[in-house]
């Protein structure tokens, strides 16, 4: 956790739309997220998850709006030092080894003491024995594995998460859930958009959104998640 | 940026450059520049012998000296015109995804973690640009008074100053957010004040940087000013780094990926769409003109694949036609150009036509691209794909007239000039693009052909299959654009230009033929090929064993 500032959310948006010329991503959105809230944001394919979050992540330019991550803008110096985003579709540089990745992400982040962390996310995603091998060789599982490794070694306030279980064996599903739990447990914000209604159950704040606008905001246990993530 | 974040990225860089460097293998290397040093010294040693035909009289250089600066100007107003519609629409940087990822995203200042991938751009459109002035300039430099070298030098400055537009105005558009709409107004502008300069002879906005061309001859040091706007817009633009899109990075950075190693497999095909994607080309949601329902007569194969290469055709977005027509008044300038004797020109022709070939043939493209469809129809893939270049070959009538006007028009506007367009136009713009369909056809996967043939060629064999695979369309597009030599060889002679130009016409035409032919029976060609071979090694197993 980096220093936190009292009274700002740990996400908030304003009025923040997309549009992709003539076809609305996501309607006018406001949505405030206080510091250590576990939410889970779910919808039909095409609803506008990923274009949320890549917005939030200061990936993707909102059409207006704005979105604040710790109460600074989008994309800012703060804001990346406080977000960290683990996308759906994982990248890593073809000549660099597992070890080297991780080395290189957490020296960006200012983190000087990072072999013990790296060491114990490699052993419990149990990649141990790949740590010398180049991740652009893995499956797909492995290179989820790999991204949430790197997701998780530096310090954040918010994790932004984007569908984390696709591709995962049972092992590997059970390792995330308890990291995203032990992150919650320090009081990081999360945010996971995600297609496993399983993983639901276990968070406070459930956020759901059909053809780029939110239908559904509260608590899990109050809402029918299988006819919210139905298109309309 | 913190000290710590400063140091992790030289860190990465230095052990990314050791890796790389690990990883490379010298000899391959070693080899690939020679290939490239021999055909590319090669081609321009060609080139510039080519040129022979003499010094300029003292009125054609009176009129290069007048008009030299406003046509040079031209290209530093398209150069401008690429340079902000490049950067509206997130140009001219692209990083490596994982840089995105990881580097964007980290608490870092990323006006400085930009400056080596900006510099860099920057570096390879400066060298670029200054060789390819520097070739154009020696050239020059063998019909117009003034020495080699300092033609050279002086198409090298030229040539570098239109790399510093670019480049400057690319990141300028960019890190001010220019809209896209904006973007294309202003280089619209410059580009048709400046076209007004070349036609009317008033003064136009990038006479000074085009007056750098001619520095070989005469020098005006006011031309410096042009140098010096290209350099502030490029400082400027490196200051504002910090404003780039990182959406525009994240779009780019996967694209671009794929286009090194399309250009790394000299999948020019692919380039070209990807190229598109960067400058988020789409086709049109509606067609220009919606085709009415299909009759029973066009129920047959031929009318179904003509009907599906027009729903293709009526969709290109108008930025494409608009390239496509600028790409036929090119060639109808550069056709002008040889008949006025400035014979590599009909080379120049033969590069545009190839590219408006693969422009045009995008219905033929789109069915190599989804190889296992077409394999799944119940016809020859042959019959198929020589059906495919039909509605393209109509649709390319227009771009012939616009091409034809333009060669006319540039020669003067005679009755001689504008019969001669007309009979070489349409065949000569047709016969370009057959280089495109030639490359485009070519790069279908074969089912009689392994990928692994080429890996057990000795080196030198693959190295020439190589440099024919890149070359040969062009120079099926080059066989037919040279057409233009006859007309002239009839002009100097002082005979019939029409009959001459008919004649060239008819050879064309011919070429276009076979190349359609080519394309309907290359399967059953390379079928029956390959079981000829069969047949031989068979034979001779069957001698070695009645022999043992």
């Amino acid at each position: 956790m980096t220093a936190s500032r009292p009274g700002v959310a740990a996400l908030s948006t304003h009025r923040l739309s997309k549009d992709y010329g003539d076809r609305p991503a996501l309607e006018p959105l406001d949505l405030e997220v206080p510091e250590g809230q576990h939410v889970a944001l779910v919808g039909h394919n095409g609803s506008g998850k990923t274009t949320l979050l890549r917005m939030a992540a200061g990936l993707l330019d909102p059409s207006d709006g704005e979105v604040r991550i710790m109460g600074h803008p989008s994309g800012s110096l703060g804001a990346r030092r406080s977000l960290s985003w683990l996308s759906d579709s994982p990248t890593f540089y073809d000549d660099l080894s597992l070890w080297e990745h991780l080395e290189y992400v957490a020296r960006l982040h200012g983190v000087q003491d990072w072999n013990d962390k790296a060491e114990e996310l490699l052993t419990r995603l149990q990649l141990s024995g790949r740590r010398d091998d180049v991740p652009t060789t893995f499956s797909r599982g492995l290179r989820q594995k790999a991204a949430i490794a790197l997701g998780m070694v530096r310090p954040f306030d918010v994790l932004l998460v984007d569908e984390p279980f696709v591709g995962l064996d049972s092992n590997g599903k059970a390792t995330l859930l308890e990291l995203l739990d032990e992150a919650a447990a320090v009081g990081a914000t999360l945010l996971v958009a995600t297609h496993e209604l399983a993983f639901v159950t276990r968070v406070t704040r459930l956020l759901a959104l059909r053809d780029g606008a939110i239908v559904y905001d509260g608590p899990p246990a109050d809402a029918d998640v299988h006819s919210l993530v139905l298109p309309a | 940026m913190s000290d710590i974040s400063l140091t992790a990225l030289r860190d990465l860089r230095r052990t990314r450059q050791k890796h790389r460097l690990g990883n490379l293998d010298w000899f391959e290397a070693a080899y690939r520049a020679y290939l490239w040093g021999g055909f590319g010294g090669g081609s321009i040693l060609w080139i510039s012998s080519s040129v022979k035909d003499g010094r300029v009289n003292e009125s054609t250089a009176a009129s290069v000296l007048q008009h030299g600066p406003a046509v040079l100007g031209l290209l530093v107003a398209i150069a401008f015109m690429a340079g902000i519609r490049g950067g509206a629409q997130g140009g001219p940087l692209a990083l490596e995804a994982p840089d995105v990822a990881f580097v964007m995203l980290a608490p870092v200042d990323r006006r400085r973690a930009l400056m080596r991938p900006a510099t860099q751009r920057l570096r390879s459109a400066l060298f670029a640009g200054a060789l390819a002035g520097a070739i154009v300039g020696q050239l020059a430099g063998r019909r117009l008074p003034g020495s080699l070298v300092a033609w050279a030098a002086a198409g090298a400055l030229y040539g570098a100053t239109t790399a510093f537009v670019w480049v400057g105005t690319a990141l300028l558009a960019h890190t001010l957010h220019v809209p896209r709409w904006v973007a294309t107004l202003l280089g619209l502008a410059a580009v048709a004040w400046q076209s007004a300069a070349v036609a009317w002879h008033i003064p136009g906005p990038a006479d000074t940087a085009g007056s750098l061309g001619l520095w070989g001859w005469r020098q005006h040091p006011v031309d410096l000013v042009a140098v010096g706007l290209g350099v502030v817009a490029v400082v400027t633009g490196f200051v504002l780094l910090r404003r780039i899109s990182l959406d525009a990075l994240a779009r780019r950075s996967a694209l671009v990926a794929q286009l090194r190693f399309a250009v790394t497999m000299q999948d020019l095909r692919t380039v070209i769409l990807l190229r598109r994607q960067l400058n988020q080309e789409h086709t049109r949601h509606r067609p220009y003109v919606r085709l009415r329902p299909a009759r029973s007569s066009h129920s047959g194969i031929t009318g179904t694949v003509w009907r599906r290469g027009w729903y293709g055709l009526l969709r290109f977005p108008i930025t494409r036609l608009l390239r496509m027509a600028a790409l036929a008044i090119g060639m109808g300038v550069l056709q002008a150009a040889v008949v006025r004797g400035t014979t590599p020109a009909f080379l120049g022709t033969a590069v545009l036509g190839f590219v408006l070939g693969l422009e045009v043939m995008e219905p033929l493209s789109q069915e190599v691209d989804q190889a296992d469809r077409a394999d799944a129809i119940p016809y020859p893939r042959g019959e198929i794909m020589s059906r495919h270049l039909i509605a393209p070959a109509v649709a390319l009538l227009p771009f012939a007239v616009v091409a034809g006007a333009a060669a006319a028009i540039t020669l003067g506007g005679t009755t001689d000039a504008i019969v001669g367009a007309a009979i070489l136009a349409y065949p000569t713009v047709l016969g370009a693009a057959t280089g495109g369909v030639v490359s485009i056809v070519r790069d279908m996967p074969s089912p009689f052909s392994s990928s692994n043939q080429q890996a057990f060629m000795p080196p030198e064999m693959a190295g020439f299959t190589t440099t024919i695979r890149l070359v040969w369309p062009i120079v099926v597009s080059a066989l037919t654009t040279c057409s233009v030599l006859l007309p002239r060889l009839a002009l100097r002679h002082g005979d019939s230009t029409t009959a001459a130009a008919m004649r060239a016409a008819l050879g064309v035409l011919l070429v276009v033929a076979l190349t359609g032919y080519w394309v309907r029976v290359r399967d059953a060609l390379r079928a029956r090929i390959r079981a000829f071979m069969e047949e031989g090694r068979a034979y001779s197993s069957g001698q070695r064993s009645s022999a043992a």
